[in-house]
């Protein structure tokens, strides 16, 4: 097609002037930006030394997935932040200093984002993280950035197997359970169960493939005379199943193992019921099934088995029945209006047990508050973590339990089955 | 694999071909008819998911929401075509594209202004939610009702198209704009009328499929890639071979999304390049 220049300056000018529009439309519509304003109490017993960080301000850079289909993921972590956030400035700050955070979008760029949040916002530690492959990314820049990062959400076991144990990249620390909730925990679920066969339907990716894995090995030890009978892949953002629900509707299964998660697993249960597997399928475990958003999401509707539709997720607001845990929730729900996301409450800890390491080292120097984190235990509403040196993993457990519609607001548990942590964790040498 | 599996497959098989034909058959008129490649026909489909969504909401009466997501997504269609469409006919393709790329943003925005950035979610209504066991098939009503539209939808196209008057016309305007508007055929009326029923159509396969699967923005993207390659694959002269084609692609992608899940959309790809490679105007296309 050829272009005169009277045409060519047209489409030129045309093109400048949508830029232009757009360029002022979004600066015009940009939403105002949160500040943040607190106040710094200082408490002085005549006598004793003042325990002082050298910092009037602690910065926490923040990254979660915050666009796209997963956008509620970053969100949960933002409202863990800034609830642990609030209630540290409202009393006084971690040594009088001022806690502040800075968001990021772990979508643009991880990697991007952590060298800014460090070179250009100066944060002082970096918590959070979704998706288990940015995870891995800012793992493996983790001693460039030389900063302590977090992770409040990946998953994957090979960050703190491989980088931290293997690697001895001593500045990555997590706060949530990883993937031994998906494969081995599961497992010890299943094995009571009095099915024999069964079958899987994971993400074409590293957590499910993991999930996946896990739990067959581990299954096959506890119950030799279970059978696998059929596994399905779906590509990361499937959003129709009916092509992999009809081929496990087809075989011999008997139970479901799922570890899809967010929007997906609620898409995946309700065309697995309209498919009429919940028929068939005497008893469904979804690992992160009472994650809250799929709660809240598929509520009255969220489908039962017959032997049960066993979940879990990285902490759940029901377990444990203690103190903190209930306060935890009452302030969260007054904040935020919902029950908390196991990821905002991975994040509320995980800066908690920056705080009291702080406490301890007082400190910014990374190798002293590393130091103060590892073996550190501390009480959190999930329970007692205890965060072991070797793998820097945060150890605590979370039970799975049975889907009941005995609950008013939202679906509930009844038969919290609890396994020790110790248990179902894998152990250094991780062999 | 037995008898049943094989046929249980078939079904789900039948029913991704329907919803494809659905939006393929929108695509086939606008851009057979009006000559326009309308790059916001996944804008329309979702339009007509969230125009359900809350009609639904609001109604709970399953046909009349439909009906209503329909005739409004078919609307702003042909406000789209007045406005905005009708100014680019006479110009080269690419302002097409551009023009109705243009739309697809601002109804994407517009979408995320209305209903937020999540995703929505309707019951399937409670009688269509059964399912019938027919000697170890479990035919679920849902999935029986989109492969039974897409049925009706291909006779009610074929007995438009050939026994009545406006058929005739449009099929006039198919063939030969020039010629049909010197016949004094209204050439405008028909362009108006064939975009608001190709993006009534999309909004129809929208609000279809809500109930099944959720609704977000740009959640339909990779289904209209595939009723493009759809409508590549079948060419544009013929509604039968549209259907042919839209089946075929549904059962295909299917079974592969089974077997290879890599390459599914990859293979359909390749066959769309080596239909054009050897027959550019499509299996079916005349001209």
């Amino acid at each position: 097609m050829s272009v005169d220049r009277r045409d060519f300056i047209k489409i030129l000018g045309a093109g400048a002037a949508g830029l232009v529009v757009g360029a002022v439309l979004g600066w015009a519509t940009k939403p105002s930006e949160v500040q943040e304003i607190t106040r710094t109490v200082t408490v002085t017993t005549p006598g004793v030394v003042e325990r002082r960080l050298p910092k009037a301000t602690v910065k926490i850079g923040v990254l979660g997935i915050r666009s796209g289909l997963w956008s509620t993921y970053g969100e949960f972590i933002e409202q863990g932040a800034r609830l642990a956030t609030e209630e540290i400035n409202a009393r006084g700050g971690i040594l009088g200093s001022r806690v502040e955070l800075v968001f990021r979008d772990e979508q643009a760029d991880v990697v991007k984002q952590a060298r800014e949040l460090v070179d250009v916002e100066n944060v002082d530690f970096i918590v959070g993280i979704d998706s288990s492959g940015n995870a891995l990314r800012v793992g493996g820049i983790v001693d460039e950035l030389g900063k302590i990062v977090i992770v409040t959400h990946a998953a994957t076991h090979r960050l703190t197997e491989e980088l931290v144990f293997k690697e001895g990249k001593k500045l990555i620390f997590r706060s949530s359970v990883p993937v031994y909730q998906d494969g081995i925990l599961a497992a010890y679920i299943a094995k009571d169960l009095p099915v024999r066969k069964w079958a899987g339907i994971n993400g074409d990716y590293e957590f499910g493939r993991v999930s996946w894995e896990l739990f067959t090995k581990t299954l096959k030890t506890l119950r030799p005379d279970v059978e696998f009978v059929t596994a399905h892949w779906p590509k990361f953002g499937t959003e129709d199943f009916t092509p992999f629900i009809s081929a496990l509707l087809a075989s011999d299964a008997e139970a479901l193992h799922t570890s899809i998660w967010a929007i997906e697993l609620v898409t995946l249960q309700r065309q697995l019921t309209a498919m009429g597997g919940y028929k068939k399928f005497k008893a469904v475990i979804s690992t992160l099934g009472y994650s809250m958003d799929v709660v809240y999401a598929l509520g009255a509707d969220y489908p039962t088995a017959e032997l049960g539709t066993w979940v879990s997720a990285r902490y759940m607001w029901l377990y444990p029945p203690t103190k903190i845990n209930r306060e935890f929730v009452d302030r969260f729900k007054a904040r935020w209006g919902r029950l908390p996301a196991y990821s905002a409450e991975t994040t509320y800890s995980a800066i908690y047990m920056l705080k009291a390491a702080l406490e301890n080292a007082v400190s910014l120097d990374p190798d002293a508050v590393v130091k103060a984190l590892e073996g550190l235990v501390i009480l959190t509403p999930a329970g007692v973590r205890w965060i072991r040196p070797e793998d820097h993993q945060a150890v605590y457990e979370t039970p799975y339990g049975r889907i009941t519609h005995k609950g008013v607001e939202v679906p509930l548990l009844e038969d919290l089955k609890a396994v020790p942590a110790m248990l179902y964790y894998r152990h250094p040498p991780f062999m | 694999m037995d008898l049943t599996s094989f046929l249980v497959q078939g079904l789900i098989n039948l029913y991704k071909g329907s919803l494809y034909w659905i939006l393929a058959l929108g695509l086939v008129l606008i851009f057979g008819v009006v000559r326009v490649i309308n790059f916001a026909h996944a804008a329309f489909y979702v339009t007509g998911s969230y125009l359900m969504y809350t009609f639904y909401t609001y109604t709970s009466n399953f046909i009349v929401s439909l009906i209503i997501a329909m005739i409004i997504t078919g609307a702003l269609g042909a406000i789209v075509e007045i406005t905005i469409i009708r100014r680019v006919y006479k110009l080269e393709t690419i302002y097409q594209l551009l023009a109705t790329f243009g739309v697809a943003l601002i109804a994407n925005e517009a979408q995320k202004l209305i209903w937020g950035k999540g995703v929505v979610y309707i019951s399937i209504p409670e009688t269509l939610g059964r399912s019938v066991d027919f000697g170890g098939i479990t035919i679920n009503y849902y999935v029986a009702l989109i492969i039974v539209t897409g049925l009706l939808l291909f006779i009610a196209t074929i007995v438009f198209m050939n026994y009545t008057i406006t058929g005739l016309r449009t099929r006039a305007v198919w063939r030969d704009p020039v010629m049909s508007e010197a016949l004094g055929i209204n050439t405008r009326l028909i362009y108006t009328l064939v975009f608001f029923t190709g993006t009534a159509l999309a909004g129809l396969g929208g609000a279809l499929t809500v109930p099944l699967i959720s609704v977000g923005p740009g959640l339909a993207d990779y289904l209209i890639v595939t009723a493009f390659i759809i409508v590549v694959i079948a060419g544009l002269g013929s509604i039968t071979g549209a259907y042919i084609v839209a089946i075929l692609v549904g059962v295909f992608s299917s079974i592969l999304v089974l077997i290879v899940p890599e390459l599914d959309i990859v293979i359909l790809y390749i066959i769309a390049a080596l239909i054009l490679l050897f027959r550019p105007h499509g299996l079916f296309g005349e001209r």
